[in-house]
């Protein structure tokens, strides 16, 4: 009987692809907005991720994320170095400063200066050129968004150069980071580059990466750091964590939470009305089929597999559709870090499919009902 | 215990109702619409029940079908008090003994005439193919062999009812329950199917009961029953039948 269900289903044409645009809407929307949001409060996060050969990250105490700065003393490096279980530990310095290429506009810049010596938090994958390439004095990387930015329409390449204060940085390759939440074009270059660059600080250190001695827990080191008066030390997964909450807690998410529900809500109620109606409609060849003999048990399998096929077709249809505009907008050097994840789109069809759920049921309720005898009328 | 089993094959009554009462609403609403029905088809005949619109013709063959409950009274059919089946029971001894044909044919748009006829041997739980083959086999000795295919809407009122008539058939049903089934078709087109009623569905083992109020198909009964106001009032068999009713 199942076979009969689907055939009713296919010969309503205009309901059943009303169903299917609206379940495909419904999923696509709160995907979008769910990738989105999870994109942005990954963003929060990528340039700690980003950072592979540490395993710790130490701050000022109040830092609860990457683009909250304040500057330690050399000092404490020192203190960092002495800790048990510590392999090493090096500076980084992030400043924010104003950058323009030549003949270009004016752009606030993120510059990282990374350790001259041991190169900790070097982008580890290029676009173009070599990372390492930045220990020459007055020279940078830049990410593919930045360079989007500073030379429009231009293809990756290096040596272009982007004035910096009174300094000429030459850009000497494109990494291949992912985008960060502020958007600005993220420049990492040497320590001691990005110190000339940093005008009136006393202080060249803004955070200090370290790394865990073989045997030696992350987290356990992290304790012993933590003992230092002055200093906060995190896991990288927690450093993570924590960036992200700080920025899902500003309200932000509550924005994306309300379009994603009212996808949700949207979409349940056309598809749940417009399944209810077709049930209705269908009543009376529902009442025959009864008559026939056909069991409650047999009609509710088959507004079951209508329901499902209704679910799974517009499931397919919005998550093809979400997929594809992530796609489209990930082309976008400021939006490469898009992307969809797959607890998203399985998540938002489970939810939409719970919702309409309730009309299958109310459906199979109203089938239940039916008085056979009614088909005589 | 199987439905379709202990059904009694040598009593030449198929359907007997009994004092059979039944009514809708209750207080002022309460209508009477059976009031003590006591009536018989026998295997192997037409049995007519004709009567004026309200008379409660179809709520009997709802009752006797077992798609309405009674108020009292008893139905047996084939020897078994339909009343007593569990609601699961009574579902499956309607799908394996009873076939329909309704005034408005009650074809499923989205299916083949094929299909449509082959719908009481899906819901049994007959492979779709052989289903689908065996009903087609119905249609082309019902005389509608090359409209197998066809979907209802491209076919005539006769042809749809054709096709009901074979949806009522298909599955061997020991009595068919027709309600009105030239009422919507013109007189030619009605004599025909009645006539393939009484060719194709009557059977020394099977009984059919036709409701029906159109006049011009009463000599095709065996024997007819006269209801009014919710009671039979006459039963006339043989040839005089028609002549006897269309008089009343």
């Amino acid at each position: 009987m199942n076979w009969v269900g689907l055939q009713m289903l296919r010969h309503d044409r205009a309901k059943f692809a009303a169903m299917v645009v609206a379940v495909a809407l419904a999923v696509f929307l709160m995907q979008n907005q769910a990738a989105i949001l999870a994109t942005m409060l990954s963003m929060t996060a990528a340039q700690i991720r980003d950072v592979r050969d540490a395993d710790i990250w130490v701050t000022e105490p109040d830092v609860e994320c990457f683009d909250q700065v304040k500057p330690m003393r050399d000092i404490q490096l020192q203190r960092v170095r002495g800790i048990p279980g510590i392999a090493w530990a090096a500076p980084l310095l992030k400043i924010d400063a104003i950058g323009r290429p030549e003949g270009g506009k004016l752009n606030t810049v993120t510059v990282l200066g990374i350790d001259d010596a041991s190169l900790a938090g070097l982008p580890v994958r290029m676009k173009v050129g070599r990372a390492d390439a930045i220990r020459e004095l007055d020279t940078a990387v830049i990410d593919p968004g930045g360079h989007a930015l500073f030379f429009p329409g231009e293809p990756f390449r290096s040596g272009r150069s982007v004035r910096i204060h009174d300094r000429r940085i030459r850009i000497v390759g494109i990494s291949d980071i992912a985008a960060p939440f502020t958007g600005l074009p993220m420049l990492h270059t040497s320590r001691s580059t990005a110190a000339a660059l940093n005008r009136g600080e006393q202080h060249m250190t803004s955070f200090i990466l370290a790394r865990s001695a073989p045997g030696t827990d992350a987290a356990e080191a992290c304790r012993r750091i933590n003992g230092i008066e002055g200093l906060r030390a995190r896991t990288t997964a927690q450093f993570a964590a924590d960036a992200m909450w700080f920025y899902g807690s500003q309200g932000v998410p509550m924005l994306f939470m309300v379009t994603i529900t009212i996808g949700l809500v949207v979409g349940a109620a056309i598809t749940g009305q417009t399944f209810l109606m077709f049930v209705k409609e269908n009543a009376r060849q529902l009442a025959m089929l009864k008559v026939v003999g056909t069991t409650d048990a047999q009609l509710g399998r088959m507004i079951l597999m209508q329901g499902a096929v209704v679910l799974l077709l517009g499931s397919c249809f919005g998550s093809g559709i979400a997929a594809a505009v992530c796609d489209l907008v990930r082309s976008q050097p400021f939006l490469r870090s898009l992307y969809l994840p797959w607890e998203i789109a399985i998540g938002s069809c489970i939810a939409l499919a719970a919702i309409t759920g309730i009309a299958i049921f109310a459906s199979f309720r109203h089938v239940r009902g039916l008085e056979p005898a009614s088909v005589f009328r | 215990m199987n439905a379709f089993q202990n059904l009694d094959t040598s009593e030449a009554t198929a359907v007997r109702c009994t004092a059979l009462r039944k009514h809708f609403g209750e207080g002022d609403a309460r209508v009477e619409v059976l009031r003590g029905v006591d009536y018989t088809a026998r295997r192997g005949e037409l049995s007519f029940l004709v009567g004026p619109s309200g008379c409660g013709k179809t709520t009997l063959i709802s009752v006797i079908a077992g798609l309405l409950d009674t108020t009292a009274g008893e139905v047996t059919l084939f020897g078994r008090n339909i009343a007593a089946l569990p609601d699961a029971e009574r579902i499956l001894f309607r799908r394996a003994n009873l076939g329909f044909v309704f005034q408005q044919y009650n074809l499923l748009p989205a299916l083949t005439a094929a299909e449509n006829a082959a719908v009481p041997l899906l819901a049994a739980g007959v492979r779709r193919r052989e289903a689908v083959d065996r009903a087609a086999a119905l249609l082309d000795r019902l005389g509608l062999g090359s409209r197998t295919g066809a979907y209802p809407r491209q076919l005539s009122g006769g042809q749809q009812q054709r096709v009901a008539l074979a949806r009522a058939l298909v599955h061997e049903p020991r009595l068919i329950v027709c309600d009105e089934p030239t009422a919507a078709l013109d007189h030619a087109t009605g004599e025909s199917v009645m006539e393939l009623l009484a060719s194709a569905a009557v059977h020394p083992d099977r009984a059919v009961v036709v409701v029906t109020h159109d006049n011009r198909v009463f000599h095709f009964a065996d024997v007819i029953a006269h209801m009014d106001d919710g009671r039979i009032t006459q039963v006339v068999e043989g040839r005089q039948a028609a002549v006897a009713v269309s008089a009343h």
